[in-house]
């Protein structure tokens, strides 16, 4: 059904648009910002920003691997 | 010019502009991996963005659909008067 589909890339969109702010934001403006406006106790402090990519990375790449590993050795114990 | 030697001279670039500023001490040294994340970061941010869009905008031709329906009956037809099994009717 389309309107499922469009639902769902519209959450995606929206997903990736709000990161995209979010970290704009973490990573460029807040450094220039006085350390004691309110908006600062929204954002994690900043080693997270770079910390929280670098983590979810080295997820994925597990992930990935496992992924990987998984699909090889069930092909091979079908075909032996 | 072939699009893969302008992406690779844009990044050369970029890295050399980030690389002169850490030099030059504009930027403090604990904050070197701040730019290569950062776009890694919207990289894959704008990945999902066009995903998004694209399933957003995905035209279903409903008129394709049904002569592609019709289509099918036809061969299954064809095929069933010419006794090859077509499998689930």
């Amino acid at each position: 059904m389309e309107l499922a589909d469009r639902a769902v890339g519209f959450l995606l969109s929206f997903i990736s648009l709000s990161i995209f702010t979010y970290y704009t934001f973490w990573v460029i403006i807040l450094p220039f910002v006085d350390s004691d406006h309110f908006i600062h106790q929204y954002f994690l402090p900043q080693e997270y920003a770079i910390l929280i990519p670098v983590f979810a990375g080295v997820v994925l790449l597990c992930f990935l691997c496992i992924f990987i590993g998984f699909v090889t050795l069930k092909s091979k114990k079908k075909k032996a | 010019m072939k699009h893969v030697v302008k992406i690779l001279t844009l990044v050369v670039a970029i890295t050399a502009f980030w690389i002169g500023l850490l030099q030059t001490s504009v930027v403090p040294c604990s904050h070197t991996w701040l730019l290569p994340i950062y776009f890694i970061v919207s990289l894959g941010c704008y990945g999902l963005l066009m995903v998004g869009i694209g399933l957003i905008c995905f035209p279903t031709c409903p008129q394709e659909a049904l002569l592609l329906q019709q289509d099918i009956k036809e061969a299954k037809e064809y095929l069933k008067r010419n006794k090859i099994d077509v499998g689930s009717d």
